[in-house]
């Protein structure tokens, strides 16, 4: 039986939390933008004023780049890999054993907290005024934006999903130094955070295309600014369920094999 | 019906074997050997409702590992274990429902929400009714004056208060059994005593089952009357705190103040062991030798200003057990 009532609770008190931390709230979104501005610097370099480039206009791109800042803030306000890696080496997690609950289910229904706490507060107010005073492509049909925000959310889940698996990998390993860097490189280069997958050679592209962490950055923005359309954008849904089944099975896998081994080794 | 049964458990680890060297450190990247060690070997216990057992030993003795066990998060090598009728490895959720844990080292609360928030969660996390979260709260609040950090967060407690917090975080979902691991473990004198107080009442009060592990033996003196004894991950002593004082408290110490100071005091059947000044710390055994007839020996030769006599604490006599062996214990032994 999925108790929602108290899995919500968390998410309520998660989001109390982030409260209380006001400044973490303002740092990450000064820091959120100097990436913004970094990365739209780079683009508007690259496209040295021509009109478009891989048959996608500068505007855009330019659009991409937002939006997947945007993504990036959701992604970035959950529990971060180091801190599922810092409760797994004090054992905090462990204990967690000894209640009533699903441990990965309770982390998410808390992220959810935390990440609703940092859009309304912050990416929300911040995104709605560069929208307004930037030349940027906003969907016209409302069906896009509906696409975009489930697309987003699958994403996020795919995010969660891996993220928290590469944390639990600290019960098996002393040494996670060499996951936290497979980790960053996926989410930031194969997701297509920064670079969008039409501008990968052919056969990065391909590879991307059939791993999971495109569906965390480049389907939800190919869909907001129209790359995709039609039935398209129903083919990458589909992708992205099946990847956000695939890295939930992976999640279950680490985590059954996590808990046997706190309660075979004592963690 | 005994509450909590366990028997012949076992619990063995297996550690990785540090090599030493250079060519040892290549030697275990590629393959490692492990060492088993036994925490816990054949330990086995029952304890009945609304008992309070001292479960105690020396570091490293197997007590945490028990205790784990116990609470569902570790499953045992071998031997058997209920809880309530439930084996907790197996039905690790349901066995969550009723026990309350309590370490004295870290904090079961949320680190960075006022402390009623936890409380709330918890609330949510156990299924508790409104009106009995409503009832168990005043209560708490009454005997340990949660009320005057309520609206503080959890890391901004003094020590005495998170753990006044921590107790009364375990018991809100009316466990029947309470695991507490050191839980007057840094505290003052007021406040160790304030939580014992706590602890007696809840265990008089609502007949709840409480293990205490503890390295505080005055805890155990003031609230178990059985206590079992652990030492390399085997039982050495199940039973009456009073059995063992009286086998091992035979010693008592005779402390007389004399208006000169002799050199020595040379005294049939007692032994100076200690001197300051003009007072003397007389060790005897009260089966050769009575107090009186000490202190009638003493007077002989000189005047006693003041005296008393001192009966061992269990801390002394635990120590004493653990540095010398149970050459003394099997006779007393209750297996």
């Amino acid at each position: 039986m999925f108790r929602f009532r108290l899995y919500w609770t968390f998410t309520k008190k998660a989001f109390l939390r982030s409260a209380v931390y006001r400044f973490d709230v303002w740092s990450r979104l000064g820091s959120n933008l100097i990436f913004l501005l970094m990365w739209g610097s780079i683009w508007t370099a690259l496209y040295a004023g021509r009109e478009e480039a891989g048959g996608v206009s500068f505007e855009s791109m330019l659009t991409y780049i937002v939006v997947s800042q945007f993504l990036s803030g959701v992604n970035g306000a959950g529990t971060p890999l180091w801190e599922i890696q810092e409760k797994v080496r004090t054992g905090d997690i462990s204990l967690e054993l000894m209640r009533p609950f699903d441990v990965p289910l309770r982390y998410l229904f808390a992220d959810f907290g935390s990440v609703a706490f940092y859009i309304l507060t912050a990416l929300l107010p911040l995104y709605t005024v560069m929208f307004i005073f930037m030349d940027l492509t906003l969907p016209s049909a409302w069906e896009t934006w509906i696409l975009f925000i489930v697309s987003a959310f699958i994403g996020f889940l795919i995010r969660y999903c891996i993220e928290m698996a590469f944390g639990l990998l600290s019960f098996f390993l002393v040494e996670t130094g060499g996951i936290v860097d497979v980790f960053y490189f996926a989410m930031s280069l194969l997701s297509g955070s920064v670079i969008p997958l039409w501008f990968f050679p052919g056969w990065l592209e391909k590879m991307a295309l059939y791993l999971p962490f495109q569906g965390i950055y480049y389907i939800p923005n190919a869909i907001f600014i129209g790359k995709i359309s039609g039935t398209e954008i129903l083919l990458s849904l589909g992708v992205q369920l099946f990847w956000a089944a695939a890295s939930y099975l992976l999640l279950r896998f680490v985590w059954n094999h996590a808990s046997q081994k706190i309660v075979v080794q004592g963690g | 019906m005994p509450i909590i049964e366990v028997e012949h458990l076992m619990k063995d680890f297996m550690i990785a074997k540090r090599e030493t060297g250079f060519l040892g450190a290549v030697k275990s990247l590629v393959k490692r050997e492990h060492i088993k060690k036994e925490a816990v070997k054949d330990i086995s216990f029952s304890i009945k409702e609304g008992e309070m057992v001292g479960y105690i030993g020396p570091n490293g003795a197997g007590k945490s590992t028990t205790i784990k066990m116990l609470t569902g998060i570790l499953v045992p090598s071998s031997g058997s274990v209920k809880v309530n009728g439930i084996i907790p490895y197996e039905n690790r959720q349901e066995n969550a429902k009723n026990i309350g844990v309590v370490f004295g080292q870290r904090t079961q609360l949320w680190w960075d929400l006022p402390t009623i928030e936890s409380f709330e969660l918890l609330k949510e996390i156990y299924q508790v009714s409104d009106k009995r979260f409503k009832e168990n709260m005043d209560t708490f609040t009454e005997i340990l004056g949660l009320d005057e950090f309520l609206n503080t967060p959890v890391r901004q407690l003094s020590l005495g208060q998170r753990m006044r917090a921590d107790i009364a975080a375990s018991l809100l979902h009316d466990p029947q059994i309470l695991f507490l691991d050191e839980p007057t473990i840094g505290l003052d004198v007021v406040a160790k005593e304030k939580m014992r107080t706590f602890i007696k009442e809840i265990n008089n009060e609502r007949k709840i089952t409480v293990i205490l592990t503890t390295h505080d033996m005055e805890d155990i003196e003031k609230l178990c009357e059985r206590m079992i004894l652990i030492d390399h991950g085997q039982k050495v002593y199940d039973g009456e705190i009073a059995v063992v004082k009286e086998r091992f408290g035979k010693t008592r110490t005779l402390i007389v103040d004399l208006e000169e100071s002799p050199h020595n005091l040379q005294l049939k059947g007692g032994e100076a062991f200690k001197e300051e000044a003009s007072r003397f710390w007389i060790r005897f055994n009260r089966d050769e030798v009575s107090a009186s007839e000490l202190i009638a020996q003493i007077t002989q030769t000189h005047n006693i200003k003041d005296l008393t006599v001192e009966e061992p604490a269990i801390e002394s006599i635990i120590s004493r057990i653990y540095q010398e062996g149970y050459q003394d214990l099997p006779e007393i032994v209750k297996v």
